[in-house]
């Protein structure tokens, strides 16, 4: 659930957004992180874990952890804890090791 | 100089450099100036003395807006990532990287929060107690519905009054030990008559769900319950980060009161690399205002090494600042003032050098 009105900060979601999760579009608040958009929307999984293939989620929200990686726009592995969510985003879980990149 | 990290600390060591007449590059991860500062809303007391108590987010505005008029330039979402040949460093935007020659380098890299491990611990809803209180004042998400806090510190009581203000059930704090360990009783009464329960000599058994966390164990001294909670928020205390110094070549001593292993550096916040000084939390874990005294020394230090102020004068201004950060610090954390005095006297005598390969 979005924040509409902080105890201290007031109305601070003004610009909201689509973003699109799975194919799924949810709406987010341009200033808000992909994991925090997500979370928001109701999504905590965001992938599973390489070796014990268990469900990982947003941990420590400062790109320390990697426990939030996710495919964001076709590239592998971003931390949504630290990028911000747009206008038509398109974002995918986490459920393997990606494709080695060529380039 | 360059400063890496644009939290209180590496914001503070800017601004004594800058003002000064030094041309400041401010490197972060970040899309913003600040650091944790920017997700504080409560009320900061320990401040130095030239600041009023302010909230942490109006501190990180005050910082950032107190370079204005300097030569200060940022690069925001740019990180460090390793050391050249030539003694500059590398910087990355996640794209690319390039090198960045500097006569001064200033480390303020922070600390991280540490977990708390437990049977299955990494399930999604089990978050840390910064990451709670980033997603409601940064993000304006609540991060769940009905919660438990692991840990008792200061940082635990703000946020657990900062989940109930946005409708969070903060059913309970759990504590290992027999004792809460904030130091702020104040604040602790203020939690106390809000309801949320005290578990002291508790600890969680296993967390359990499907594909996030829906309940949880909780040992208590004399009985096994189970909570249903969507949200665990988990204060394991926090160490400093310090990938920039092992890359960097930097020795190491170890304080566990200022949480664990953090690199030798004297009274000038100078490390054992001459060309390297570092601030803030990087150089042990203590509170808000004294993480930008040990910034203001940094920066001092650094002008008086480039001969911008002589020494007198430089020997002047740190030694009433040193004064005010053993009055911030011994007030509320006597034993990290301590471990403070000892790591600067055992400058000499590392416990780690020559451990990494440059």
């Amino acid at each position: 659930m979005h924040i509409k009105n902080h105890p201290i900060l007031g109305s601070c979601l003004q610009e909201p957004v689509t973003f699109y999760f799975n194919d799924q579009p949810y709406t987010a608040y341009k200033q808000q992180t992909v994991a925090a958009a997500l979370i928001a929307n109701g999504i905590r999984m965001f992938g599973l874990s390489r070796k014990l293939v268990q469900p990982r989620g947003m941990f420590c929200a400062r790109g320390r952890c990697c426990s939030c990686y996710m495919t964001v726009n076709g590239e592998d592995h971003v931390r949504t804890c630290m990028i911000k969510v747009e206008e038509g985003m398109r974002v995918y879980p986490n459920l393997e090791d990606p494709e080695i990149r060529g380039d | 100089m360059l400063v890496i990290g644009a939290g209180p600390a590496g914001l503070a060591a800017a601004f004594e450099t800058a003002s000064r007449g030094l041309d400041v590059t401010i490197v972060d991860e970040s899309t913003v100036k600040g650091g944790q500062l920017c997700q504080q809303t409560q009320i900061i007391r320990a401040l130095p003395s030239i600041f009023q108590p302010m909230r942490g987010f109006e501190l990180a505005k005050l910082l950032t807006n107190q370079l204005e008029d300097f030569s200060v330039r940022y690069l925001l979402k740019h990180r460090l990532i390793g050391l050249y040949r030539d003694g500059s460093v590398g910087i990355t935007n996640e794209v690319d990287v390039f090198p960045i020659k500097f006569k001064k380098l200033v480390i303020a890299t922070g600390a991280a929060e540490n977990a708390i491990p437990f049977p299955k611990w990494t399930l999604p809803g089990i978050i840390t107690i910064g990451a709670a209180q980033t997603l409601i004042n940064r993000d304006f998400v609540i991060p769940g519905k009905n919660s438990v806090i692991v840990g008792s510190s200061d940082f635990a009581m703000d946020v657990a009054l900062q989940l109930l203000d946005v409708g969070v059930n903060v059913k309970a704090i759990i504590e290992a030990q027999s004792d809460v360990l904030a130091r702020d009783k104040e604040k602790v009464k203020r939690v106390k008559k809000s309801g949320i329960s005290f578990y002291l000599n508790s600890s969680i058994v296993e967390a359990r769900g499907k594909d996030e966390v829906s309940e949880i164990d909780i040992q208590l001294p004399n009985k096994r319950i189970t909570e249903k909670v969507d949200l665990v928020c988990v204060d394991g205390g926090r160490s400093p980060i310090l990938d920039a110094f092992y890359q960097l070549g930097c020795s190491f001593g170890y304080q566990g009161e200022l949480g664990g292993w953090i690199p030798q550096y004297n009274e000038f916040f100078q490390t054992d690399r001459e060309d390297v000084f570092l601030a803030g939390n990087a150089a042990g874990v203590s509170s808000q205002g004294a993480v930008i005294v040990t910034g203001m020394i940094a920066g001092v230090s650094v002008c008086e090494s480039l001969r911008i102020i002589d020494n007198r004068e430089a020997e002047k201004i740190r030694i009433s600042l040193w004064r005010e950060l053993e009055n911030i610090e011994s007030s509320l954390y006597p034993d990290v003032w301590q471990a403070r005095i000892n790591h600067i006297k055992s400058f000499k005598y590392p416990l780690l050098k020559n451990q990494f390969i440059l």
